[in-house]
């Protein structure tokens, strides 16, 4: 079939799919919904070839069906939901949806209606000028009578929990009320089927949760038919049914548990798993065994899965693989003791809109350190203040109680923010909407050359920068515009770091991105930090906080929540919980392991880290 | 940075003027801008004045707030009188140097004034202030309905009308991040000449054109989805409906005009 393990191999050849056992017995009893049948599609270039993004892709969707489409920017998913809406067209093969046949022109609104389609970006999806108006434009454009609109559109609001809402201007909505907006927009409609195109991937984790709750409750209520294109993981569990695309081709199908306990295989797709699956792999792997089949899909099977082989696997073999972990990490790089303090925040506090109807307390009495060479991780849920208070750091918002030193300078200092701002780099969510220049290289060049370098120095430090992120020479010469948006995000990293600041500033700098570019991205950062910068690292991921951070800053509702190194700001497990914040999965596996392991500790955050902490604990077992 | 920019200087209240449909106001601003412009004498002016101030009694807006309306005019304002005055010859009333300011030349600048006033008062006091835009958009799509016929767009031109609505605050956001993104890589906007800022404008304004076109292309598809095909056979949440209260102030403001425009043209 494919290599496994390997990522490099795609798919070269024609390839017809591994369709698990679900699929054959799939909903036996459902009637079914959509047909794909052996559709094509091409997208024409404008003077380019054109790209075949779909290559025979063959599908039936059952009615009530649940199913999450996973796979790299780029694998053909997003087409497949658009052929589905009969916003575009098959090149070959037929799409039946609910009876009609998406290719005849008579069926197109009739499709539309009945599919709804929520779009990732909240802001582009959204006509009208207030949130009833919005929700009625469905309505009104199928020529709903008057009074029908009305009714519909009351309904749909009611069901997101939003009348409340009604005369609002979506541009007072949080991201999670827009998106529950475009739900409700499609609910109005009167659909069978809800289309998901990454509409959560510019959520944060907990608003995420909230949305996808939303659209179980669709699916046990009205029967919806629910098609979800993501790149998490998670939402793909709450599916009945997952589908891994590749290169336009549908590579893997069936029911989760299937799916995801093919580890390697999903993995080698740059997708994510399943953090107990994947730890259970890597014991597998290094005590050479292997875990028996559909064990690595659910937790309690793998947690047992995992005590089983650590107790058959020979001790001696536990321990020559603990002595080479040891004798690696001996001569890895390990953080020295912190360094000095390049920024003090002292009692900072700070308010939007003082003294109007709109006054809101963003920041309240907030104190800590960053020290030299230090990766600070920050972690937050959405509105604790994190933006607010990256934005100090470098002056872009002035201090208005409390105090802000960085590298020496009062940040309140008119004269002080200009030095301030050529050492502290901020890199904002989505950076790529930042490029201007006519080449990649001159958008680079842009913040050195503010800096008054000469030309030499400036050349020198845009192909430094374009080495980290891995742009070619022959991508510095193109328009910004030309890249993906995957190569458009490294340019912009490019461009901060290219004026080497002393501080650099990371706000989310992975989101919207898939699995492996996400991994790639936050290399940069630790890479960053390894050669000596001070890193800050704004994210709402758990995960990523505890395995990249020296220390992280926890907020809530604009103060400091928790303080210090990542073991003790995860051992806080209720505080973190009541703030939506959650512990690093890998820890809670762990956890979960101390009944076996007594003297386990819970204070790794990576499935490496872990397995190895599980193997010394194994080790250590035996001993005793 | 841009936090200062008021849009859309909609006074929320509950008057009749609010209350009223907004076709019945854009007829009748443009009723009484005809008539503003066919009077001249002081009793008319005066008339037209006394109207003026009856709208904004039925506006329940504070008068403040109505003043605060002709800020923005104010510079053509004084450009217009002081124009007038200097440049319409006549009997001469005062002579300073070179200047030279007649009786005529006075006069003409005060009407041309207030007759200015009086346009903006009414227009702001029948639409921006007691009317939201995209009920001026609604209203005059209904109102142009009619000249569809011989192939006017007044659907289209409705729905870009309201879309541009729906997305100035959104713009406005992103104006506000581009800007801060590309001070943090030692843009400055608020030093240097002419010319470097100028340049400075460049790098918000290309990310800000670009996004805009994204955001278009994104809107077009996810219009598209939601069975979007154009106004034909397109039914509306809100129906505009004439009240009673539409015949009344319609008759009201009729009556008035037509006591204006009497003494006007047909002096006692």
């Amino acid at each position: 079939m494919c290599h496994h393990g390997d990522r490099t191999i795609l798919f070269p050849f024609s390839f017809e799919g591994d369709y698990l056992t679900m699929d054959l017995e799939n909903h036996a009893g459902r009637p079914p919904f959509a047909n794909i049948d052996n559709v094509s599609f091409l997208y024409q270039q404008h003077g380019h070839d054109p790209i075949q993004a779909l290559s025979h892709v063959t599908l039936d969707l059952k009615k009530g069906s649940h199913t999450a489409i996973l796979g790299r920017n780029g694998s053909g998913k997003s087409t497949l939901a658009r052929l589905i809406n009969a916003l575009e067209l098959p090149s070959e093969g037929t799409i039946i949806v609910a009876g009609y046949d998406t290719q005849d022109d008579q069926n197109i609104w009739e499709v539309r209606r009945q599919c709804g389609m929520v779009f990732q970006n909240p802001d582009n999806q959204i006509v009208g000028t207030t949130v009833e108006e919005d929700v009625a434009f469905g309505p009104e454009n199928l020529g709903f009578p008057q009074p029908e609109i009305r009714l519909s559109v009351d309904k749909a609001l009611v069901r997101v929990n939003m009348l409340a809402l009604a005369e609002r201007p979506p541009h007072l909505l949080s991201g999670g009320q827009k998106q529950k907006l475009a739900i409700a927009g499609i609910l109005a409609m009167q659909p069978s089927c809800l289309i998901l195109d990454e509409a959560t991937s510019m959520l944060d984790p907990a608003t995420r949760t909230d949305f996808m709750a939303l659209v179980a409750e669709l699916i046990q209520e009205q029967g919806l038919t629910v098609i979800n294109i993501t790149h998490h993981m998670e939402e793909a569990l709450l599916a009945d049914r997952v589908v891994i695309m590749n290169d336009g081709h549908v590579i893997l199908s069936g029911s989760p548990s299937e799916v995801f306990d093919r580890v390697q295989l999903v993995k080698s797709q740059g997708l994510d798993v399943p953090v107990h699956g994947e730890i259970l792999n890597r014991i597998a792997e290094l005590t050479a065994q292997k875990p028996q089949p559909f064990e690595s899909s659910e937790w309690e099977s793998a947690r047992k899965a995992v005590v089983r082989l650590l107790k058959s696997a020979a001790p001696e073999k536990l321990l020559s693989v603990l002595r080479e972990h040891q004798r690696r990490q001996a001569s890895a790089h390990t953080l020295a003791s912190l360094g000095e303090p390049v920024i003090r925040v002292e009692n900072l506090s700070f308010t939007y809109s003082s003294g109007t109807t709109l006054e809101s307390k963003a920041l309240q009495n907030v104190s800590f350190d960053v020290r030299k060479g230090e990766l600070l991780g920050i972690i937050g849920h959405s509105g604790s203040g994190k933006s607010t208070l990256i934005q100090h750091l470098n002056g872009l918002l002035r201090t208005q109680s409390g105090k802000v030193t960085v590298l020496g300078h009062d940040a309140s200092e008119n004269q002080a923010i200009r030095r301030i701002r050529r050492h502290v780099g901020l890199l904002f969510q989505y950076p790529e909407h930042q490029l201007f220049e006519e080449t990649v290289f001159q958008d680079i060049a842009f913040g050195p050359r503010r800096l008054g370098l000469d030309a030499a120095e400036v050349e020198k430090r845009v192909l430094w920068a374009a080495r980290i992120v891995g742009l070619t020479d022959e991508e510095l010469e193109r328009s910004p515009f030309e890249l993906s948006g995957g190569q458009r995000r490294r340019a912009a990293i490019a461009g901060v770091i290219a004026m080497r600041p002393e501080v650099l500033i990371l706000d989310e700098p992975a989101a919207g991105l898939d699995p492996a570019g996400r991994e790639e991205i936050l290399g940069y950062a630790a890479r960053l930090r390894d050669e000596g910068s001070t890193v800050i690292l704004v994210s709402h991921s758990m995960e990523d906080v505890a395995r990249l951070s020296d220390r992280v800053l926890a907020l809530k509702d604009g103060a400091v929540l928790l303080f210090g190194t990542p073991a003790e700001v995860f051992a806080q497990t209720e505080t973190l919980v009541a703030a939506d914040l959650s512990v690093p999965r890998t820890a809670v596996f762990l956890r979960d392991m101390k009944a076996d392991f007594p003297d386990i500790s819970d204070q790794f955050y990576t499935v490496e880290s872990a397995a190895f902490e599980l193997i010394r604990a194994a080790v250590g077992r035996c001993e005793s | 940075m841009i936090s200062n920019i008021s849009l859309g200087r909609y006074y929320p209240a509950k008057s009749i003027l609010h209350r009223l449909d907004p076709r019945t106001k854009i007829l009748s601003a443009f009723l009484m801008m005809a008539v503003i412009f066919l009077s001249r004498d002081l009793l008319s002016m005066g008339l037209l004045g006394l109207v003026t101030l009856a709208l904004i009694g039925l506006s329940r807006v504070p008068v403040k707030q109505v003043l605060v309306s002709l800020r923005p005019m104010l510079f053509i304002l004084l450009f217009a009188v002081v124009l007038n005055i200097l440049t319409i010859s006549g009997d001469p009333l005062l002579k300073i140097g070179p200047v030279i300011i007649s009786e005529q030349g006075l006069i003409t600048a005060l009407r041309m004034g207030s007759r200015l006033i009086l346009l903006i008062l009414n227009t702001t006091l029948l639409l921006t202030l007691t009317t939201t835009p995209i009920h001026v958009s609604d209203a005059l799509e209904n109102l142009l309905g009619p000249f569809r016929k011989i192939g006017f767009p007044a659907h289209e031109m409705a729905m870009m009308m309201s879309i541009a609505l729906r997305f100035v605050p959104t713009l406005l956001e992103e104006t506000d991040k581009i800007m801060k993104a590309q001070s943090s890589r030692g843009a400055d906007y608020d030093t240097g000449g002419l010319i470097a800022r100028a340049r400075g404008l460049v790098s918000v304004l290309i990310p800000l054109f670009v996004s805009a076109f994204k955001r278009a292309e994104d809107l077009a598809v996810a219009m598209e989805a939601r069975c979007y095909r154009g106004g034909e056979s397109r039914t509306r949440l809100r129906v505009m409906k004439y009240q009673t209260r539409d015949a009344l102030f319609g008759i009201g403001i009729g009556l008035s005009s037509l006591t204006i425009l009497s003494v006007r043209f047909w002096p006692l």
